[in-house]
């Protein structure tokens, strides 16, 4: 039936689609979304129309997209969740959801391309309505048509602000601040690198274009460190402090929002590749990424990966490591396709991109001193500051997993995906040690990948 | 913590309930842990304090003695674990298990325990979503649950508030004795001179024991629990199968499964219970997932579009007679053995901790100890599998 | 722009909305931010993440709580409801 299963439709997951298909091998395409793309190519229902306003190079996703769709070997199920995977003698089983009940896959021959979504961090008033992230204010413009709301403070780091302030303007709404924690002369280190990525030059201009159509001035070394609710509960202001280059609060002023998009970088979902037993390493930005070699396989034979789990690397590096997985899938299962020089030519240049980004844009530890004894750090099970000391302090945790265990901190619904990065960082804090590598990569593991209702369970084989 | 009156290894519920129990007696003591707090069984626990799942005997005459020790602890060190007097209600549907459930609860009366027996009406009336196919069960006011992790931390924190200390991240290599009588242990890290050790280390308690030169033949029985996405209130007790009782019992190495389900203070619902003798194996079996699905569904069946959101999966203390270990060590005076509860640790810690501490400092037991002896494996062909 | 050719209610009140949309957009899109009260301290809580994964956007549609707003897509008829806790 097929020989290649592909787990996530953005741009790794569809770029390997396409290039394992071209060389033969039939694809099965899960994705979770109910259309492809991923989140960076998210696009509305049909009935929205004409969507190139707001995005860059949305031609290129829909081209891929369009290709794909058109390619007779390749299958896609959309709406497809993964709750469950295991690997065994060479098959990997996953275990779907899909269309309310239960499909199980077996396959010898898989590429995991699941993607990443925001990094958040904790400030006091960050559960308030109101306070989102940028990718899900870019969802909201991009798949709904929606635009969050009227005065608008983007913050955090790293160049993914620049497109959703791009996107908010165009859609009308006033941003008010665009906020970067690092500073602007970052980018000089990296000037070669930039160079060698001209494309990137494009892409960047076409953004600050946008939001100077808007008057907004984008500032450096500037952080929204508190946000507050009016009488109804609801995001009213925000603190914005300049900050030092540990991200250390020097002065506050406020300003009155309705909406604050702030984000730090991206986490990548690991959930299934260590589902399915996948080594998993801390990379450069401390996040954890699955360990790959030269040609995008795993530490399993057979289980590929492709794209932000592999490192954070945007988009192009993504679509470059999908064609290099989906030839080595095919490959795999007999098709005559070889990774070309070019290919890692290019790989290789995105890498050094991605790497110089990481580099310009890094998070410094000072945000720990912008939390107060009740800001919540779980979202999902209301834990704050002062509950994960106390079980330091009192109660004796000397790791994430006991502090989890005793606070209920990353327990909740969506099993510490938002809080369980930066709790490792802080349980080490308080214990005055530096956070392991074990620490961190326990903190994403996640056997039960997504709630499957019991029914469901009950039903299966 | 220079000379300990007394070492308690294992910072699980047990330990911790010995460790306790003695600093209240005014021994000064240490705890020594390999890792954190709950690190061991207890980090997989339920919480589970049931009088309701014993026949008349000396584990039972533990339990209802523990239970209401339990209440004493949570007033003596302020709380913290979310205790609760909830009840246990436990059914049958099958004609053979409603005997024997009448049967059982019958004894258990006459030995102390309080039980309320309802039809299907009675049972809907106090648990409103149970399956319309359940029409007899028995109410145990006296059952209750708490956070097992919670317990071990604040008892734990209670003790050294006491005097007492916890070391973790040491690994006991070897007990020291001279002429039958303990002089001390020695850890990976350190060497430490007392008279009294208590081996609290649960499933790992056999491997402790044969530092001493002792057999203690006790085995994982793995088991997973199902915990759900926080739900509306749809259990208002622990409710269990009757089933359950005679796969506590079974010697069985195979796959033993009965529901149990119950709410938590947080919301989620846990739903239980499976055991089987497979060694130390880690993995997540989706099989027995699935079949505990169906079993709580059976039972309540709006539990069908709860979302199940995490499992997971501890290895019960098992000792083949199924009692608890309690007491001294056969050949070592000085060393003493608290481990084996298998499913009941948590409820059985209390009375352990009184029942040991009594005998160390040679006061009378409220139980002839004699049941729980170590000695009772001393030849014995029971032989760790 | 597109038609508003989906009613639904949230809480009883009747909200327009273009097929397509999240219930969380078409929420947003009619000023309604406050989704759901947490269980433990009765605060307000939104959509956050807006893509699915931090489970913070949390209401009753027709009846089965824990019901994600930002990755739900409206219906006609719909009937939606602040989750309080654990349920409406």
């Amino acid at each position: 039936m097929h020989n290649v299963v592909i787990v996530g439709g953005g741009p790794a997951g569809l770029s390997a689609a396409l290039t394992a298909a071209v060389a033969g091998a039939p694809v099965l395409l899960l994705d979770s979304n109910p259309r492809l793309g991923g989140q960076y190519w998210r696009t509305p229902a049909d009935n929205f129309g004409d969507q190139n306003e707001n995005h860059f190079d949305l031609a290129t996703g829909l081209k891929l997209i369009n290709s794909v769709k058109a390619q007779s070997n390749i299958q896609v199920l959309s709406g497809a969740q993964i709750w469950s995977a295991s690997h065994k003698d060479g098959v990997s089983t996953l275990r779907v959801i899909y269309q309310g009940s239960e499909k199980i896959i077996n396959t010898g021959n898989l590429i995991l391309a699941t993607g990443a979504y925001d990094r958040s961090l904790p400030f006091p008033g960050w559960d308030i309505p109101g306070v989102m992230t940028p990718g899900g204010v870019q969802s909201l413009i991009k798949g709904h048509g929606v635009v969050a709301g009227k005065r608008v403070v983007v913050a955090g780091s790293g160049p993914f602000l620049l497109p959703v302030a791009a996107g908010l303007v165009k859609s009308g709404a006033d941003v008010v601040e665009l906020l970067e924690a690092n500073k602007s002369w970052r980018w000089a280190s990296s000037i070669l690198v930039l160079l060698e990525n001209l494309s990137k030059i494009k892409e960047g201009f076409y953004y600050i274009e946008a939001i100077s159509k808007g008057k907004v001035r984008a500032r450096f070394g500037q952080a929204v460190v508190g946000a507050y609710a009016g009488e109804n509960g609801e995001l009213e202001s925000v603190d914005i402090a300049k900050i030092d280059r540990n991200f250390k609060i020097k002065k506050v002023r406020n300003i009155k929002c309705d909406v604050a998009a702030i984000g730090w970088g991206f986490t990548a979902d690991t959930s299934l590749a260590g589902a399915l037993g996948c080594k998993q390493v801390v990379a450069k930005d401390e996040s954890v990424v699955v360990l790959i070699d030269s040609k995008q396989q795993t530490s399993i034979t057979g289980v590929f990966a492709a794209g932000e789990i592999t490192g954070i690397g945007g988009s192009e590096l993504s679509m470059i490591e999908g064609e290099i997985a989906g030839k080595s899938a095919a490959k795999f299962v007999g098709c005559a396709v070889d990774i070309s020089r070019s290919d890692l030519i290019i790989r290789a240049k995105k890498q050094r991109f991605a790497a110089a980004l990481i580099k310009a844009y890094p998070i410094k530890s000072g945000w720990r001193s912008w939390l107060d004894e009740q800001t919540v750090l779980c979202r999902c099970e209301e834990v704050d500051l002062a509950d994960l000391k106390d079980s330091i302090v009192e109660l004796g945790a000397t790791d994430s997993r006991t502090a989890k265990l005793l606070t209920r901190c990353g327990m909740g619904l969506c099993q510490g995906r938002i809080c369980g990065r930066f709790v490792v960082d802080l349980v080490a804090d308080q214990l005055n040690i530096s956070p392991t590598d074990i620490d961190r990569i326990a903190a994403v593991s996640r056997p039960i990948i997504t709630p499957i209702p019991l029914g469901v369970l009950a039903a299966g084989e | 913590m220079k000379n300990p009156d007394a070492i308690v290894i294992g910072a699980g519920v047990v330990g911790a309930c010995c460790a306790l129990s003695l600093t209240n007696a005014g021994l000064k003591v240490l705890i020594i842990d390999r890792g954190p707090v709950a690190s061991g069984t207890t980090g997989a626990g339920e919480g589970n304090i049931l009088v309701s799942d014993k026949g008349p005997g000396a584990e039972l005459t533990l339990a209802i003695r523990s239970r209401d020790l339990w209440f004493d602890i949570n007033t003596d060190i302020g709380g913290g674990f979310e205790l609760e007097a909830k009840g246990g209600v436990v059914v049958s549907r099958s004609a053979k298990g409603i005997s024997d459930l009448k049967k059982l609860s019958a004894l258990q009366k006459e030995n102390g325990v309080e039980v309320i027996e309802l039809d299907g009406a009675g049972l809907r009336k106090i648990e409103p979503y149970l399956s319309e196919s359940v029409e007899y069960g028995v109410l145990y006011p006296g059952d209750a649950q708490c956070q097992p992790m919670l317990a071990a931390a604040q008892i734990i924190r209670a003790v050294k508030k006491r005097g007492g200390s916890f070391i973790q991240g040491e690994n006991v290599i070897a007990i020291n004795s001279n002429a039958g009588s303990l002089i001390g242990i020695t850890t990976d890290k350190n060497n430490y001179s007392c008279p009294i050790v208590i081996n609290a280390t649960g499933t790992w308690a056999g491997e402790i024991a044969k530092l001493a030169g002792s057999h203690l033949p006790i085995m994982p029985r793995r088991g997973f629990i199902l915990v759900t996405a926080p739900a509306p209130k749809i259990v208002h007790h622990k409710v269990y199968d009757a089933d359950y009782v005679a796969n506590v019992a079974s010697s069985d190495a195979d796959l033993q499964s009965s529901a149990v389900v119950e709410g938590t203070a947080s919301g989620t619902i846990l739903i239980g219970a499976s055991r089987e003798r497979v060694g130390f194996k880690a993995d997540l079996d989706i099989s027995i997932l699935r079949q505990l699905a169906r079993q709580a569904i059976s039972l309540f069946p709006v539990l069908s579009s709860i979302g199940l959101l995490r499992a997971y999966r501890g290895f019960r203390p098992y000792a083949p007679d199924h009692l608890p270990v309690i007491g001294e060590d056969a050949n070592i005076s000085g060393l003493w053995h608290a481990a084996g509860h298998e499913g009941a640790g948590i409820g059985l810690s209390p009375a352990t901790g009184e029942l040991i501490t009594a005998q160390i400092t040679n006061q009378s037991t409220f139980i002839d100890p004699t049941p729980f002896s170590p000695k009772r494996f001393q030849g014995s062909e029971y032989v760790a599998v | 722009m597109s038609q508003f050719d989906i009613q639904f209610t949230f809480n009883g009140e009747t909200i327009s909305a273009i097929s397509g949309q999240s219930v969380g957009a078409a929420l947003l899109a009619a000023k309604q931010r406050t989704l759901r009260k947490t269980r433990f301290n009765q605060k307000g809580r939104g959509v956050f993440c807006g893509i699915g994964v931090c489970f913070d956007c949390l209401v009753v549609i027709d009846g089965a709580s824990n019901q994600r707003a930002c990755i739900t897509e409206v219906i006609s008829g719909m009937k939606v409801q602040t989750q309080v806790g654990t349920n409406a």
